[in-house]
């Protein structure tokens, strides 16, 4: 509905090229009515050429590096497997271009059967070696328990961290200097520079309140092993879906005449703790609903109409598993009314607990630099070095 | 006619699922639930659980853990670790589970296996065997997870533990296990040639043809595998997987 | 008669749970019933199965009533009747493993394995079964169809209309049976993944 040139749904303006509101952190309109998410991601694609043949150049070049650096190893590079498409494709286009890469799992036991066997299936046709760090299936859970007992948004910072950190370990066994990594500024939009925020002392800090058992086999990431990875060993992160043509949709029809890889209906149902974040908790515990991510990139691409999107997000709510949130009770041992008593507790935040987040904002003129160097990606920089308004 | 039993190992600690290396050390493979339902999706014809430190940290059973898991598994199960009377082995068995396996309760009290065999039937119950070759080439025979020696040679306790009434044995080479070197298909001739009972294979596969030397050198009726299952290959990351149904179905056709 | 509750006899004997969760899993609803005013308001029955012969009937006739709604059910309003493992063996006559005579419902006799050197006993494992006569419970099973077996005896009908599949374990001995309304599995087709699902909802469609 226009109104003064202004486009609302709901009573709140929304952009005219995506479906982002103005609920949206730090989001601001042009006079076109298009938001700032949609100019940086134009941006981003104008400096890395995505799909273009400068941004083809760059990657075979970032390629032919690689292939360089890792002569006389047994793998070249490190690429992180969750059984989803994105990953799952990287590792078929790696291997395309020649590259000889280590898959590289953390599993935080949480996994449905769908993302173990699209794993299985496309390493065992293409033959790629894989490590794994399985964490204690308890203490995943008591780590787990505690972030939802403080009530912070971020309730799966610890795998996402945990992963970055195998993904170095394995780096680290096998000198290998370099992690490319399946993400894609075009295929899942821009994470709105918002409230979330972890680092290790964080997960640290929440599970030294509110955890029960020792963390004993959950890898941490630590400051000094960040340093440590990034600035010592020196081992480079590159997102090659940032330079080259990559659609998400045909991506998954290869996959799955490929390999008989199969798509869990985009719900985030390859990992059960992943979907409690995206279709329970934000959306009844935060009021948010991260759908608008993954809805806009498509709109941006052109894979779906603005009213498809806007249909689905505001007229829809979030898929929820059946038996999703029994399984989340069962495995955090938590009655029916703890959990709801917990779920209506006020959220807490971030800033409300120790964090590196000083540290790495005084040490910004040297994160600079590790970002010139692809030791820390782009968005990192951005995030964690810069004071966040809150 | 009757295809031979493949049966994945778990190996539960408590809660957890591990994989042990020559009965020392273990990693950590996963939630027991998870694991259960992957091998669900995978249509494996059996699987057997053994809580390998049940009895070396006086525990009972888990009976939380098998309800969950009784209730995930549409094939049949057989569960070890820490069973040391006939109520207990009732209990098991009323929750969903086939058969039960014995180890050393067999030592202090061998008695239990014809209880459970006679109230159950023989079929109900497996007899374990851990079995160490020591540096003179003799079988010897652990309990308590592989630490105490027992002072009697695998042979003659697996035709002690036939007469006194289990169902099958399942032998384990402690030597062997974890290492995807193969079963030890000596001992398992030398027993399976003084038993009727069926013997299932345990401790060392690496791969289909493994099975193969066990059935037809080792005689063994059935094969059980450990590592093979949950790791992707000797020395890489935990993946659930089972060997391909047309390889084995190749291999172990008569 | 289409999708209706199947009621399982409690007779102590069995293992009811594995049955009840694969009925929840292809989304059919049960009913446990260890009396006889239970089993008298069933529309489908399912008679499970494991242990000795004689100790089964002991405690089938033990529970007041039981066996006179069982011939009503099944003999009188023709209701279907579905008997698993040491369930199917009841049907016959009598088996070689005790003295009591069996339900009679199909005529045949329950025999024991032989020994042998190559075949052991107990029959235990999964195997295939050929469907010999069409029916309706081994329907549209999936490509060679197996099921798990675990029994030392097996049955062998009077009437050879009365077999419909074949397992073959030294010989070829009944793996499914049927006359009219009564049916009869010697395996258990709770532990036998997607092929038991398939062969308990074609029960539970009858």
């Amino acid at each position: 509905m226009e109104h003064n040139g202004i486009e609302k749904v709901n009573g709140k303006q929304i952009c005219t090229r995506c479906i982002y509101d103005e609920s949206v952190p730090s989001i601001r309109f042009d006079e076109k009515g298009v938001c700032n998410y949609c100019h940086m991601v134009d941006n981003l694609i104008e400096e890395y050429h995505t799909g273009k043949p400068e941004g083809d150049k760059t990657i075979n070049e970032l390629i032919e590096q690689i292939k360089k650096d890792g002569k006389g190893k047994q793998y070249d590079c490190i690429m992180g497997v969750s059984g989803g498409t994105d990953s799952s494709y990287m590792v078929y286009w790696a291997l395309q271009h020649g590259l000889r890469p280590l898959a590289v799992h953390y599993d935080n036991t949480w996994n449905t059967a769908i993302a173990t066997e699209n794993i299985r299936k496309v390493l065992t046709k293409l033959k790629v070696d894989l490590f794994t760090h399985v964490i204690n299936n308890k203490e995943a859970d008591d780590i787990f328990k505690a972030f939802f007992i403080a009530g912070v948004p971020e309730i799966d910072a610890s795998t996402d961290l945990a992963l970055a950190e195998t993904m170095y370990r394995a780096a680290a066994k096998y000198k290998v200097k370099y992690v490319l990594e399946g993400h894609s500024f075009i295929a899942e939009g821009i994470s709105p520079l918002g409230k979330n925020y972890f680092d290790g002392k964080y997960i640290f800090s929440i599970h030294n309140k509110y955890g029960k058992l020792p963390m004993k086999t959950y890898p941490l990431m630590t400051f000094s092993k960040f340093i440590k990875w990034t600035a010592l060993y020196r081992i480079k992160k590159i997102r090659p879906l940032w330079y080259i043509k990559y659609s998400k949709e045909d991506a998954k029809t290869f996959l799955e005449k490929e390999f008989g890889w199969q798509y869990y209906g985009g719900h985030h149902l390859e990992n059960r703790m992943t979907s409690f974040f995206h279709s329970i908790y934000c959306p009844q515990k935060f009021n948010i609903d991260y759908r608008n991510n993954s809805l806009s990139a498509s709109v941006r691409a052109g894979q779906m109409t603005r009213e498809q999107a806007i249909e689905e997000y505001y007229n829809q709510p979030p898929y929820i598993e059946e038996e999703l949130l029994s399984y989340f009770k069962k495995r955090l041992n938590l009655s029916d009314e703890e959990y709801d008593r917990i779920m209506n507790e006020p959220p807490k935040y971030w800033y409300q607990f120790p964090t590196y987040k000083k540290r790495f904002e005084q040490l910004r003129p040297f994160f600079y630099l590790l970002m010139k160097s692809n030791l820390v990606p782009r968005s990192f920089y951005m995030k964690y070095c810069f004071p966040v308004g809150h | 006619m009757l295809r031979t039993r493949v049966i994945p190992c778990l190996q539960l600690v408590n809660e957890s699922l591990v994989k042990t290396v020559q009965f020392g050390k273990y990693g950590y493979i996963g939630d027991p639930i998870n694991t259960v339902r992957i091998f669900n999706e995978l249509e494996v014809d059996e699987l057997c659980f053994l809580d390998i430190r049940a009895t070396l940290e006086k525990r009972q059973p888990n009976f939380a853990i098998l309800h969950q898991i009784a209730n995930e598994c549409f094939m049949p199960l057989s569960y070890g670790g820490g069973i040391r009377d006939a109520e207990t082995a009732r209990q098991i068995l009323s929750i969903g589970f086939e058969k039960i396996v014995i180890n050393t309760a067999a030592f202090a009290n061998p008695a239990l296996i014809s209880e459970i065999a006679s109230h159950s039937g023989a079929q109900s119950v497996i007899a374990s065997i851990d079995v160490k070759k020591n540096l003179w080439g003799k079988y010897q025979v652990y309990s308590h997870d592989g630490t105490q020696k027992e002072y009697v040679d695998a042979v003659t306790w697996a035709v002690e533990l036939e007469r006194l009434g289990a169902g099958e044995l399942l032998v384990t080479s402690m030597n062997r296990e974890g290492t995807y070197t193969g079963y030890d298909t000596d001992m398992l001739r030398s027993i399976s040639e003084v038993v009727n009972i069926p013997v299932i294979a345990n401790g060392g596969a690496g791969s289909v043809q493994h099975i193969e030397n066990a059935i037809r050198d080792g005689k063994a009726s059935a094969v059980a595998l450990g590592s093979m299952v949950v790791y992707q290959k000797k020395g890489m990351g935990v993946l659930v997987n089972f060997p391909d149904r047309v390889e084995l179905e190749k291999t172990l056709a008569q | 008669m289409g999708i209706n509750k199947i009621t399982i006899v409690n007779y102590g004997m069995g293992n009811l749970g594995s049955i009840v969760n694969m009925f929840k899993r292809i989304g059919i609803e049960t009913q446990v019933c260890d009396n006889a005013g239970g089993v008298a308001k069933a529309q489908k029955i399912l008679l499970p199965g494991v242990g000795a012969f004689d100790a089964a009937m002991s405690r089938i006739t033990a529970i007041e009533g039981m066996r006179e709604i069982l011939d009503q059910k099944v003999l009188v309003e023709k209701i279907p009747l579905l008997g698993i493992c040491l369930g199917m063996q009841l049907l016959t006559d009598g088996s070689e493993e005790g003295q009591l005579p069996g339900l009679g419902y199909i005529p045949g006799e329950t025999i024991r394995f032989p020994v042998s050197d190559e075949l052991k006993v107990p029959h235990m494992g999964w195997n295939l079964i050929e469907e010999v006569n069409p029916n309706p419970l081994t329907k549209d099973l999936p490509e060679e169809p197996r099921f798990y077996f675990v029994h030392s005896y097996y049955v062998q009908v009077t009437n050879p209309y009365h077999r419909m599949a074949t397992t073959n374990y030294g010989f070829d001995f009944d793996s499914v049976i049927q006359r009219d309304n009564l049916f009869g599995a010697q395996f258990h087709p709770e532990k036998s993944h997607k092929f038991g699902m398939k062969l308990l909802e074609n029960f539970a469609r009858l």
